[in-house]
C-alpha cells in the first residue's frame, strides 16, 4: 500500500489504464471482445447509452471487488468466484434498471442479464484485476467500459439516424425529406449492418494507427 | 497477512466458496426486495397509460377516469378479482375464464388482447367506442417481433390504421382482419405489414380470439345501446343531452 500511497492518483501510468481503452488498446474495435452485445442493442442511441453505463459499472466494479480479494481467492475456484461477483453486479444493475429506467430496460431486455457473458468484463479481470492494486484496476475497468460504450454510441448513432431518421428518440430527418422520396435505410436497423459499422470503424482506426496494423 | 494461510487448502476453498455464496445471496436477496415495489409501480403504472393510450386520453387520471372489472364466459361479473393481477398472465386469465373489462366514464370499454406474434408473444389494449363496435383506439406491443417489419405493430403510425374500423357486421362478428396487398377501405381490415407476414396473421388472429371472448358482454352492451336507455343515470343523462352536438364531432 506505501507505495501506491506515493503515487498520486491520477499519474501518468493510471491515466493510461482509464484512457488506454478508448483507442490504441480498445475492446471493441482492436481486441475485438464484446461484439455480439455490440450488434444487438445499437438500434437506437438511448439503450446504448444505458448499455454502455451498465456495462461500465459492471466492469469497474468487478475489476474492484476482485483486486480487494485478490489474496484471499483460492486459485483453484479464481474462474467461479469471478462470475459469481459478475454475476452479483449484472443482477443489480438489472434490477435497479427495472426500478428507474423502466422503459429502457423493457428495450435492452435480455441483453443486461448478458453482461455476465461479456468476455470484456471476465477478460479485465482476469487479466488485470487479479495482478493489481484496487485503484488501478477500477481506473482500467472504467476505461474498458467507457472504451466499450464509446463504439457502442458511435455504431448506434449511425444506425438511429439513417435507420430510424431519429436520434434519442427524436426526429431528425424532416418530413419534408421523406415527402421528397428519402426513404430510412431498413438495412441499418439489422444486426449485419452494425458489424459492417464495427468494420468500417476498425478500418479508420487502424488506417490513422499504423502501429495496429500487422504485418 | 494473507500469504500465511494456504489458499489451496480444501476446507479453505469450500468455506470460501460458502462464505461467497452466503454473502451474495443476502445482498441480491436486499436489493431485489428494496426495488420490488419500485419495480411493480412501474409495471402497473405502464398499463394503466397503456390504456388510457388506447382511449387517446393520456392526460386523465387512471383512477378516476378508468373503473376496471372482471367477467365470466358468459358475461356475467366476477367479484373480488385483480385486474392487474390477471393481466400479468393474460393467457391464463382467459383459460381460466377471467376477462378484464376496463371501463372509461366516458362508456367506452377497453379490452386487453393476447396473442403469437413470429417471435414470441404479443398483447394490446383495444378501446371501443360506445357502440361495442367501433375501434376508439389500439395499443399493440411485443416482445421480439423483428425491428422494422413485425414489430411496426407497436408504432403509433401502424396502430392509428385501426381507428374507426368496426368489429361487427350488422350481428355478426367480425373481428378486424390484416389484410395482405392492403386493405383499401375495407371497414374490417387493416392494411398487413409488408416483410410482416406472420406477425400480422399474429395480430389477426389475437385480435379475433380474444374479442371474442368478450362476445356475450359486447351483445349485451349493444343490445342496450339500441334500445332506448333504461334508466340513465345522472352522468348518462347528461351524456345524452350533450348527444346531437358530439355526434359527428370528428
Amino acid at each position: 500500500m506505501s507505495k501506491q500511497e506515493k503515487e498520486p492518483l491520477f499519474s501518468a501510468k493510471n491515466r493510461k489504464y482509464l484512457t488506454g481503452p478508448f483507442s490504441a488498446n480498445n475492446p471493441v474495435i482492436v481486441q475485438i471482445l464484446g461484439i455480439c452485445s455490440a450488434l444487438a442493442v445499437t438500434v437506437q442511441l438511448k439503450p446504448a447509452i444505458v448499455m454502455a453505463l451498465s456495462v461500465t459499472v459492471v466492469t469497474a466494479f468487478a475489476n474492484l471487488v476482485m483486486s480487494l480479494l485478490r489474496n484471499g481467492v483460492p486459485a483453484r475456484i479464481r474462474i467461479i468466484v469471478q462470475l459469481v461477483v459478475i454475476a452479483a453486479l449484472v443482477i443489480l444493475v438489472d434490477q435497479v434498471l427495472k426500478a428507474y429506467v423502466y422503459e429502457v430496460s423493457k428495450q435492452l431486455s435480455v441483453y443486461v442479464g448478458l453482461i455476465i457473458t461479456n468476455c470484456i468484463v471476465m477478460g479485465r479481470v482476469e487479466a488485470f484485476a487479479l495482478a493489481n492494486k484496487p485503484w488501478p484496476a477500477l481506473l482500467d475497468g472504467i476505461g474498458n467500459g467507457l472504451g466499450y460504450g464509446l463504439i457502442l454510441i458511435v455504431v448506434a448513432f449511425f444506425r438511429e439516424l439513417f435507420g430510424s431518421g431519429s436520434l434519442m428518440g427524436y426526429r431528425i430527418v424532416p418530413e419534408s425529406w421523406y415527402e421528397a422520396g428519402y426513404a430510412n435505410c431498413g438495412l441499418m436497423l439489422f444486426p449485419p449492418m452494425a458489424l459492417i459499422l464495427v468494420g468500417c470503424i476498425i478500418w479508420v482506426h487502424r488506417s490513422r494507427n499504423k502501429d495496429l496494423q500487422e504485418k | 497477512m494473507a500469504k500465511k494461510f494456504d489458499t489451496n487448502s480444501n476446507l479453505y476453498i469450500v468455506v470460501y466458496a460458502t462464505v461467497m455464496v452466503v454473502v451474495v445471496a443476502v445482498l441480491l436477496a436486499v436489493a431485489a426486495l428494496s426495488l420490488q415495489e419500485r419495480q411493480y409501480a412501474n409495471e402497473l403504472n405502464e398499463k394503466k397509460q397503456s390504456i388510457l393510450q388506447s382511449l387517446g386520453a393520456q392526460d386523465r387520471n387512471y383512477d378516476d377516469f378508468i373503473s376496471a372489472y372482471v367477467l365470466d364466459a358468459e358475461g356475467q361479473r366476477i367479484e373480488g378479482e385483480d385486474v392487474f393481477a390477471l393481466l400479468k398472465d393474460l393467457p391464463g386469465a382467459f383459460a381460466a375464464g377471467k376477462f378484464p373489462v376496463f371501463e372509461a366514464a366516458d362508456g367506452r370499454v377497453v379490452l386487453p388482447v393476447t396473442g403469437t406474434g413470429l417471435w414470441g408473444p404479443i398483447w394490446g389494449y383495444v378501446a371501443l367506442e360506445k357502440d361495442m363496435d367501433t375501434v376508439a383506439g389500439i395499443i399493440m406491443a411485443h416482445k421480439g417481433e423483428t425491428p422494422g417489419l413485425g414489430a411496426e405493430i407497436a408504432t403509433e403510425k401502424y396502430q392509428r390504421q385501426f381507428v374507426g374500423k368496426t368489429i361487427f357486421e350488422g350481428d355478426e362478428f367480425r373481428s378486424i382482419t390484416l389484410v395482405k396487398g392492403g386493405a383499401h377501405g375495407d371497414a374490417h381490415g387493416v392494411d398487413a405489414i409488408s416483410g410482416g407476414t406472420k406477425t400480422s396473421d399474429g395480430v389477426t388472429a389475437m385480435l379475433r380470439t380474444s374479442l371474442e371472448h368478450y362476445l356475450p358482454m359486447l351483445r349485451a352492451a349493444r343490445v342496450a345501446e339500441a334500445a332506448p336507455a333504461a334508466e340513465p343515470t345522472g352522468d348518462e343523462a347528461q351524456e345524452m343531452s350533450n348527444d346531437e352536438n358530439v355526434e359527428n364531432n370528428e
